[in-house]
């Protein structure tokens, strides 16, 4: 797998007198897919906010790409690269496929009228590349109109468009049908292909074990379990998430 | 590495993208239902009207006058709450910004302040109202319904404490009462200021960044913080346009009539609300468009002109409008529904 672009770093983080993390160490290799798996209030969604720059982390640091960062708010993460997609995808469903894709990132002239052609013709060539799930057939759709799996997709469009480099996926198949997750589990695997490395958070771990190259275990704050895929099994993977 | 089999289909979409009708796509959109309101009651009114002139007064020159006096002064007042509306938030104080603003210019001109100065002044007081409210409604807090009724009776006092409850005539001379009330081309003047900041509206609403922020911030607001859009810049800028709104509709009404009265405006909020809402605006923001908010101030004055007309007795007017609010809510709320599937 390709080098580490971001690493945590001996990460903790306490709320008051709660320790939602502890002493938390994995690394992101470019172009992998890893499998953050858990229980409930295993510090999962924790640690996905601090990699997002939600939260700031009580001790440890991060880095991306050796150097040493700190992100103090949504958008360090996302200067750096990082996209989150979250069960609730960050769109507005009034607004088009196109200005949900551009949304604060307009593409304006001088005077900031919006370029609304060329936008368009951006996002109809995004949602060709770059999404495969059918039924939207063109970018003027309004996002309130499409399916759980579609809005993902857009959300996912919106995050190739802007060339990120990580995408974190917070449970994103809850809420998807059967098919939407298949077509959603494909289209991290494309991603990977060109190079895009995601960290799939999810209570299926079949789900995980289809496209994930390395799975993190955390239980309690802390990473219990780090194995790539070919020296695990489902079984395993089970195993550690019941039992620790 | 395992891979998902590439022979499975991908989602597909639901169908009732595909059998919607084009009457139900036009009526689903922003303004679309109102359009269709819109241009049946006309068909209606000028088939009326050519089949007995004499009963039914609708195309005279006299009535189609009043008919584009009258509506300027709700359109401009709807057009800054619509705004305000889809950024997700109420102004119930235009009423009040709109009489304290005319009193104020119509007292400055009557005291020797050139009537443009005083204006401009009117229109600089209604923006800084506008950001005051927005600026409570963000700093405490609070549902910008509450800080604007009490922005409703505060500055509704504010115009008594300023020039008592008198009547203040306004006389700005002939350059100023012709801009703003005169006649160019057969249509009055007011009316073109109406058609004019309707279509800057609509180039400010639907085709510039800020109009797209309004919308993301009304219609998702975390999103909207997520992808980095400053929501609170957003709604304050809208109050901001909402007060200025005001103020110009006050400068319109303050020309047309020559004079200012303390209890004028009364009511004006609720009905540049309403003809939002008939306009196909959503209550709940991120949802509307400036020709909805054209076409509900025009709904409005058109049906008050068609019962002014037919001699009915005023209290069906206030009945009628109610009607059409609640049931253009019913149908947004319905289409809303629908569009969320």
């Amino acid at each position: 797998m390709g080098r580490p672009i971001l690493e945590l770093h001996n990460i903790s983080k306490r709320f008051g007198a709660l320790t939602a993390l502890r002493d938390l160490s994995f690394h992101i290799g470019e172009g992998e897919v890893i499998g953050l798996l858990g229980d409930n209030g295993a510090g999962k969604s924790t640690a996905i906010n601090l990699i997002s720059g939600i939260h700031r982390p009580s001790a440890g640091h991060l880095s991306v790409d050796g150097h040493e960062t700190l992100f103090t708010c949504r958008n360090d993460s996302a200067e750096a690269g990082i996209e989150t997609i979250y069960q609730n995808t960050a769109l507005v469903d009034s607004l088009s496929i196109t200005r949900n894709i551009f949304m604060g990132r307009e593409r304006c002239s001088a005077g900031g009228m919006l370029k609304l052609a060329q936008m368009r013709e951006i996002a109809m060539e995004v949602l060709k590349s770059a999404v495969h799930i059918s039924g939207i057939d063109s970018p003027d759709m309004l996002v309130g109109d499409l399916s759980g799996g579609q809005k993902q997709a857009v959300a996912i469009a919106r995050a190739v468009y802007f060339k990120r480099r990580i995408l974190l996926l917070d449970e994103p198949t809850s809420a998807l049908s059967v098919r939407e997750t298949e077509a959603f589990l494909n289209q991290v695997l494309k991603l990977k292909s060109e190079n895009v490395s995601s960290v799939l958070v999810t209570h299926n771990l079949y789900h995980a074990y289809q496209v994930c190259d390395r799975f993190v275990i955390m239980s309690h704050g802390t990473k219990v379990f780090d194995v790539p895929k070919a020296q695990t099994s489902i079984g395993q993977l089970t195993e550690y998430v019941v039992m620790t | 590495m395992s891979t998902v089999s590439p022979s499975l289909p991908a989602a597909t979409p639901p169908p009732r993208l595909h059998r919607r009708s084009a009457l139900m796509r036009l009526i689903s959109a922003p303004a679309g239902a109102i359009l269709v309101a819109f241009l049946l009651l006309q068909l209606a009114c000028i088939t009326y009207a050519l089949i007995a002139p004499d009963d039914f007064r609708y195309l005279s020159a006299r009535n189609l006058t009043i008919l584009m006096k009258a509506i300027p002064v709700l359109g401009c007042l709807a057009l800054g709450v619509g705004i305000l509306m889809i950024a997700g938030e109420f102004d119930l104080s235009v009423g009040s910004i709109y009489t304290l603003t005319a009193v104020v210019m119509a007292v400055q001109v009557a005291g020797g302040l050139n009537p443009f100065l005083a204006a401009g002044l009117a229109i600089l007081i209604g923006v800084a109202i506008g950001i005051l409210h927005g600026w409570i409604t963000l700093r405490a807090g609070l549902p910008s319904f509450i800080v604007t009724l009490g922005g409703l009776l505060f500055w509704r006092g504010a115009v008594l404490l300023y020039n008592g409850a008198v009547q203040v005539r306004f006389d700005p001379g002939p350059v100023f009462s012709d801009l703003f009330g005169g006649t160019f081309l057969g249509v009055n003047a007011a009316f073109w200021w109406f058609l004019a900041l309707s279509v800057a509206f609509f180039f400010l609403l639907h085709r510039h960044r800020f109009g797209n922020h309004v919308f993301a911030t009304g219609g998702n607001r975390s999103a909207a913080t997520a992808i980095g859009i400053d929501v609170g810049k957003v709604k304050i800028a809208a109050f901001a346009i909402a007060g200025g709104m005001a103020a110009f509709a006050g400068i319109l009404a303050t020309v047309r009539v020559g004079s200012v009265q303390p209890g004028q405006g009364t009511g004006l909020e609720l009905q540049a609300i309403a003809a939002c809402v008939i306009g196909g605006l959503s209550l709940t923001g991120g949802r509307g468009s400036v020709l909805g908010i054209f076409l509900g101030a025009m709904l409005i004055h058109t049906i008050t002109n068609v019962l002014l007309l037919l001699r009915a007795p005023g209290f069906y007017l206030d009945m009628f409008i109610a009607v059409l609010i609640v049931g253009a809510a019913a149908f947004n709320s319905l289409i809303e529904r629908k569009g969320r599937g």
